[in-house]
């Protein structure tokens, strides 16, 4: 059979169009720059568990220095350049590509709402995505009041273990209590641990009232300093945390943000171990974004987060399958 | 050893799990947008049928199990064990109880059933989902009752017992449903 046509409702190519039109609204409203940067880049992103699709360049009229590309996991790296050459607080809605990615929630192809707010922390930016989620979910799902609770919080709460301080014989006792033995092993490192309970025992439930059981929207804040990615570390309690935080919904993830490092060298230090990661899993590795780095060093003070449309309009319009929202899924593209 | 790769799992498929076949019923994936995916299945064993819950990281190998479904025809009991033939090449197997299990009321012979090998061996026997059965046992019924209204129990030729309309009458052929186990219809000749 040819699977020529559309996987979403004409009420959800509607949906998406609206939604894009309030988002933009939204941000004319608070003074925050819609910009555009490249989809293919020189250099990628060093994530050991994000891979990048890759291409290359042919010269036909004119050779440069690079020939391989990468289509981009997100607008990151580019859109910290503008901020570190004075955009101001800028935002951009745009498709990216993550390798290997496919699942009921996931499409290798997919849409981000990105955006960065110069001079606020992470929590400042918080309020705001809950101003903006709240605004454009409320109308198709009543929603309980958002939540606001840290990683450690959250481990202690479910799973009375303290994630910070534990060690890999009580995470995997604690794994086994779940039924969640023989996944992991003792050479598996702390993180992946950490992963495994969050993914199949935290996660599920965050995003959903305890009172009403009615959708909330779950702010889950300050990650593992081993987890920070691209935010910065501070310490609370004598715990060095990462400056992180995601955003769930009815048990699903639609975001990522963080107070951004904008020191270049602890920067350079985590991508270096990353592709040491790389190097140790057999996985390939990628050529650090220098033009990325060279910014960081004058990176203003910001906080910075990416939501995915596909799941955000999933949870508007009720859809079990991100399929569901998408015109030409990955199988039909 | 034949194994499948986490990014190969479907509902369907059979692996070996603590050294006991496997079917998958569900497979999801669990992948956050930094950290290690997971995929997590729901897999029901096909020894004893029960489901359980498993995780793998996405990536890893899991060995195959050797299952699979031919169709052949029930031939006979021996008191023991049931013998089973392929209608081509006439080769015989035969199954034990444990194989055979709740599907033993419904075993006419000459049906066609499925038999899932392990390893060559019985694993389970599916009767055929619709089989016609000869009426050996039940009360005569009202005489003139055609409603269908009401009904009674009668044993049919394997020993299985069905709910079956009043006018149903001994000696009858009749149309049972195997996964319900309930009646269908008088069987049509």
């Amino acid at each position: 059979m040819n699977n020529w046509q559309p996987v979403a409702s004409p009420e959800l190519i509607r949906l998406r169009a609206q939604t894009l039109k309030k988002i933009r609204f939204f941000f004319e409203q608070h003074n925050v720059l819609e910009v555009d940067t490249p989809v293919l880049s020189s250099a990628t992103i060093t994530d050991p568990f994000i891979e990048s699709f890759q291409t290359d360049y042919l010269p036909l009229t004119r050779r440069i220095e690079h020939t391989h590309y990468y289509l981009h996991t997100s607008p990151e790296f580019a859109m910290k350049r503008l901020l570190a050459a004075g955009s101001g607080s800028i935002y951009q809605i745009a498709k990216v590509f993550r390798q290997g990615e496919l699942s009921q929630r996931h499409n290798p192809e997919f849409t981000l709402l990105e955006w960065y707010r110069e001079g606020w922390d992470h929590h400042h930016l918080m309020a705001e995505i809950d101003q903006l989620l709240t605004l454009l979910i409320a109308e198709h799902l009543p929603l309980a009041e958002s939540c606001f609770i840290s990683y450690q919080q959250a481990f202690e709460k479910h799973l009375h273990i303290n994630p910070h301080t534990a060690d890999i014989n009580e995470l995997m006792a604690c794994a086994r209590a779940q039924q969640l033995d023989n996944v992991l092993d003792k050479t598996d490192p702390k993180d992946r641990h950490l992963e495994l309970l969050f993914s199949h025992c935290i996660e599920p439930l965050l995003g959903k009232s305890e009172q009403t059981g009615q959708a909330q929207l779950c702010f889950l804040y300050h990650y593992p300093a081993t987890q920070a990615s691209l935010a910065r570390i501070t310490e609370t309690n004598g715990v060095p945390v990462a400056e992180r935080f995601e955003i769930f919904i009815n048990g699903m993830e639609l975001g990522n943000g963080f107070h951004e490092l904008n020191n270049a060298q602890e920067q350079r230090d985590r991508f270096i171990h990353d592709n040491e990661q790389r190097k140790h899993n057999g996985q390939q590795t990628v050529p650090l974004d220098e033009h990325f780095l060279a910014a960081l060093e004058t990176l203003p003070d910001c906080a910075g987060v990416a939501i995915g449309i596909e799941r955000l309009l999933m949870v508007m319009s009720g859809s079990r399958h991100i399929n569901d929202v998408i015109n030409f899924p990955f199988e039909r593209a | 050893m034949a194994t499948y790769n986490t990014n190969e799992f479907r509902s369907g498929l059979k692996l070996m799990i603590d050294g006991d076949p496997y079917a998958i019923v569900e497979n999801e994936v669990v992948k956050p947008g930094k950290g290690q995916a997971f995929n997590r299945i729901k897999v029901k064993n096909l020894k004893t049928g029960r489901v359980v819950e498993r995780t793998y990281k996405s990536g890893e190998s899991v060995e195959a199990a050797d299952v699979m479904d031919t169709e052949l025809q029930y031939l006979y009991n021996d008191g023991e064990q049931w013998h089973f033939m392929h209608p081509e090449t006439f080769e015989q197997i035969a199954a034990d109880k444990a194989a055979v299990g709740d599907a033993e009321k419904w075993l006419k012979e000459q049906d066609m059933c499925t038999i899932t090998l392990w390893n060559g061996n019985p694993l389970v026997v599916t009767p055929p989902n619709f089989v016609t059965l000869t009426v050996t046992d039940t009360d005569p019924g009202l005489k003139g009752d055609t409603s269908g209204g009401g009904g009674k129990p009668a044993t049919m030729e394997t020993g299985a017992v069905v709910q079956v309309p009043l006018f149903v009458q001994i000696g009858e052929e009749l149309k049972i449903d195997t996964r319900t186990g309930k009646y269908v219809s008088r069987a049509k000749d």
